[in-house]
């Protein structure tokens, strides 16, 4: 105990103790900067107020830290000497009026004990902390089992829709009453037992999707630099109602994406209020603590309309923020007269300049986004953002080659440089799901190859039949490391454009009538635009009004009920299955795609069973007189195009 | 000490895998049992059976032997095991602290029978509200 009554006396005690006291009015300050400033942004979106929150939240540390500086700086220059506090010294008249008041030398005496109980404090809360830790590692093992893998494949598509790079594991959990989503460079959902067998599908994804929109937006990582704030200033409560303000917000956050992505609240809102009522069924879990209001989370989704924001607001409450804490901490120095370094006001608003890779140069910048994106892992990534000069990026890259082996560089570009020769089209080949799956695990052991698409014999196990499908492919690996056993992966190419998306519902390769309007009907006069955006439709019902569009913006008489354009189409489409047809069907013959592109020829000359030539008068961007030549050069009947009009220009 | 009681003994992590994944899939043969397990790691079939029996010897989980492949189903409810598990020191002392720790789609405290109430009323008033 004399240990401590000593060491309490020492500056760097004193000057905690002074920092810790200090720190009441400071916390209180922001918070009331922060109260004020959710107040201006009550109809701002949450990811306004998110960061709000966090940005006092991390002010207060480093409010914390300024404050300890300078209470150092202004410590007596000899320990030996007997400290006195000159700016609070006790008057030197006696005070005539006998005060029940403490002394300042005394309440000055009692705040240095206060030290060794805050230092306890903190030792507490952080234990606690990482003992939590630990029990929630543990979760990730224990009473777990993973769901029908339909379901592993529908999350690992929700999330490369979310664009997250890091695989996402999904596991039904005897512990959680709740879906939590924990870790976070091998995240996992964790769903309570029966969430999926108890909901509807929609219901199920919105919920993956609130988890994945915490994964994507690195909520994991924040949250732990929140728990170290609470742990430092556990003390004050307005520490924590900032960061219980930063929880609630993130939720918003989250709930927000999921409706944008959904695109409806109240499928979401019924979701959470599901979710709620069967927790309700249960008797008290495991795992319990407070926070959150879920009726207002749910007035919140339901409400008709966010207004739109005035630019003025954030402007007007960045300024009020500076002015104030500028205030806050020049007021800091100017009391403390003996202080050695005046701490510059505003150091604290100076966020710390994040090393982006938008600043790091060029080449760097296309070997982290295009060379290794698949492969590196995300601490090395950020550790690569953190570097500053050119030379520790050469260096950067050449440890991580080494760490891969000799061949590792040398194979990781020739599959890049296959991927790009083999997988390109309207986006480049690395691009490409099939790219990325090429250069991420290598060439597939074997290729089931539907490219040409047309009719395809479903495995049993898939509904069994004879079915019309999209182009596809199916890659099989014997072993992916982490991954498993015979891995088979399938691309599906639904717009006929030679974009392979890879898929897990084996039913998407099956194609409805829309295929074949798409690549029999019009497949000669779709202009490219609009094949892709066709692909990118993902309802019959857009489907439908696309095709009603494509043809309204071909008639020539909008007005009348027929469309002439589509009855001749159609027309030329019968003419030359009729007469065209040799071992392939007509339409697909040369001479069916030029009769279904330009009309019937205005004059026809055979030259014996060897060649045809058709004449066309005027074709638009041919001119005039324009002659084609079939020739039948197998002599089997079919005769090709040897001028082909339509071929573009290599 | 479960034959004085009468009551299974608290289950070891393997076991608890394996009530898991039996609340999760309802009753179930070895092989169902196995090919949920084996989706998150390497486990040989026959220690998933000799785990079951084991199981079903303590209490565990019951057996019906009705049909040739036989069936098993866990012998107590979910909840009961986590009221049982639930006395785990670790559990008790840090679940607040492990709560905060993970992010999930619900605050960690349950609505009270109230708020449960005013949801309900509200997702009626709102579907009423939008037909």
């Amino acid at each position: 105990m004399s240990h401590l009554a000593a060491w309490i006396h020492t500056p760097l005690a004193q000057a905690i103790g002074w920092t810790l006291a200090h720190f009441i009015w400071e916390g209180a300050v922001l918070a009331a900067v922060l109260m004020a400033l959710l107040r201006l942004h009550r109809e701002a979106p949450a990811r306004r107020r998110y960061a709000l929150a966090c940005l006092i939240l991390a002010a207060m540390p480093v409010a914390f830290a300024i404050t300890l500086a300078a209470m150092w700086a202004r410590r007596p220059a000899s320990v030996a000497m007997p400290i006195h506090w000159a700016p609070l010294a006790v008057p030197q008249v006696p005070i005539s009026v006998p005060s029940p008041r403490l002394s300042w030398a005394a309440v000055l005496d009692r705040l240095a004990w206060l030290v060794p109980v805050w230092f306890a404090g903190v030792a507490f809360f952080y234990a606690r902390g990482l003992a939590g830790w630990a029990a929630v590692r543990r979760l990730r093992r224990r009473g777990v089992c993973a769901p029908a893998p339909e379901w592993q494949a529908r999350l690992d598509e929700l999330a490369a829709r979310m664009r997250l790079l890091r695989p996402v594991a999904l596991l039904e959990s005897c512990f959680t009453d709740t879906p939590v989503l924990i870790g976070y460079l091998r995240p996992v959902i964790l769903l309570p037992l029966g969430c999926l067998t108890g909901l509807s599908a929609a219901q199920v994804e919105c919920i993956l999707l609130h988890e994945l929109a915490h994964a994507v937006r690195h909520d994991y990582v924040v949250n732990l630099l929140q728990a170290l704030v609470e742990g430092l200033l556990f003390y004050h409560p307005a520490v924590w109602w900032v960061s219980r303000v930063a929880r609630t917000e993130r939720e918003n956050c989250c709930d927000d994406r999921v409706v944008e992505l959904v695109g409806n609240a109240r499928v979401y809102a019924a979701t959470l209020a599901v979710l709620e009522q069967r927790r309700a069924l249960a008797p008290q879990a495991a795992l319990a603590a407070t926070g959150g209001n879920l009726m207002k989370r749910i007035r919140r989704l339901t409400k008709e309309s966010r207004g739109a924001q005035t630019s003025a607001a954030p402007a007007f409450s960045a300024a009020l923020l500076l002015v104030i804490l500028a205030a806050a901490l020049t007021a800091l120095p100017a009391k403390l007269p003996r202080a050695r370094h005046a701490i510059p006001a505003g150091v604290a608003l100076a966020p710390p300049k994040p090393q982006t890779a938008a600043e790091t140069t060029t080449p760097y910048r296309k070997w982290l986004k295009e060379d290794v994106v698949y492969i590196i892992s995300d601490q090395e990534r950020a550790a690569f953002q953190k570097l500053t000069t050119d030379a520790e990026r050469e260096e950067f890259i050449a440890e991580f080659w080494l760490q891969r082996g000799s061949a590792f560089k040398e194979e990781h570009y020739r599959r890049i440089a296959y991927a790009n020769q083999h997988f390109g089209g309207s986006k480049a080949g690395w691009k490409t799901d099939r790219g990325r799956i090429y250069i991420t695990y290598g060439p597939p052991d074997e290729i089931d190859d539907h490219s040409s698409g047309g009719s395809y014999r479903r495995p049993p196990e898939e509904g069994g039949g004879e079915v019309s499908a999209f182009p596809f492919q199916q890659w099989r690996y014997r072993y992916i490391e982490g991954v498993g056993n015979n891995i088979i992966i399938e691309f599906v190419d639904h717009g006929g454009t030679g974009d392979f998306r890879m898929t897990s519902d084996p039913s998407e390769k099956v194609a409805t009538p829309y295929r074949k309007w798409l690549n029999e009907d019009v497949v000669y006069i779709i202009g490219d635009a609009e094949r892709i955006a066709f692909g990118e439709l993902t309802t019959d019902q857009e489907r439908e009004n696309f095709i009603e569009e494509f043809w309204k913006r071909r008639n020539p008489t909008p007005d009348t009920v027929e469309n002439e354009f589509k009855e001749e189409h159609y027309r030329r489409i019968a003419y030359a299955n009729e007469h065209f047809s040799t071992g392939i069907p007509g339409w697909k013959t040369d001479m069916g795609r030029i009769y279904i592109v330009y009309g019937p020829p205005d004059a026809v000359a055979t030259m014996g069973a060897a060649a045809e030539a058709w004449i066309y008068r005027y074709i638009q961007g041919m001119g005039q007189n324009v002659t084609l030549v079939f020739e039948n050069s197998q002599g089997d009947g079919e005769f090709h195009l040897t001028n082909d009009p339509m071929r573009k220009p290599n | 000490m479960s034959a004085k009681t009468n009551q299974p003994p608290r289950p070891t992590d393997a076991e608890l895998e394996i009530l898991t994944v039996l609340w999760s899939l309802g009753p179930s043969t070895v092989r169902d049992v196995h090919a949920t397990i084996v989706r998150r790691k390497p486990a040989q079939y026959t220690t998933v059976l000799k785990t079951l029996q084991i199981m079903a010897d303590k209490g565990l989980v019951k057996r019906n032997e009705k049909q040739r492949a036989h069936i098993y189903s866990a012998a107590r409810p979910r909840e009961w095991t986590q009221q049982q598990l639930a006395g785990d020191l670790l559990q008790r002392a840090f679940g607040g602290s492990a709560a905060s720790l993970m992010l999930g789609a619900l605050a960690a405290h349950r609505a009270s029978p109230t708020e449960l109430a005013e949801l309900r009323k509200f997702l009626e008033e709102y579907e009423k509200g939008k037909p």
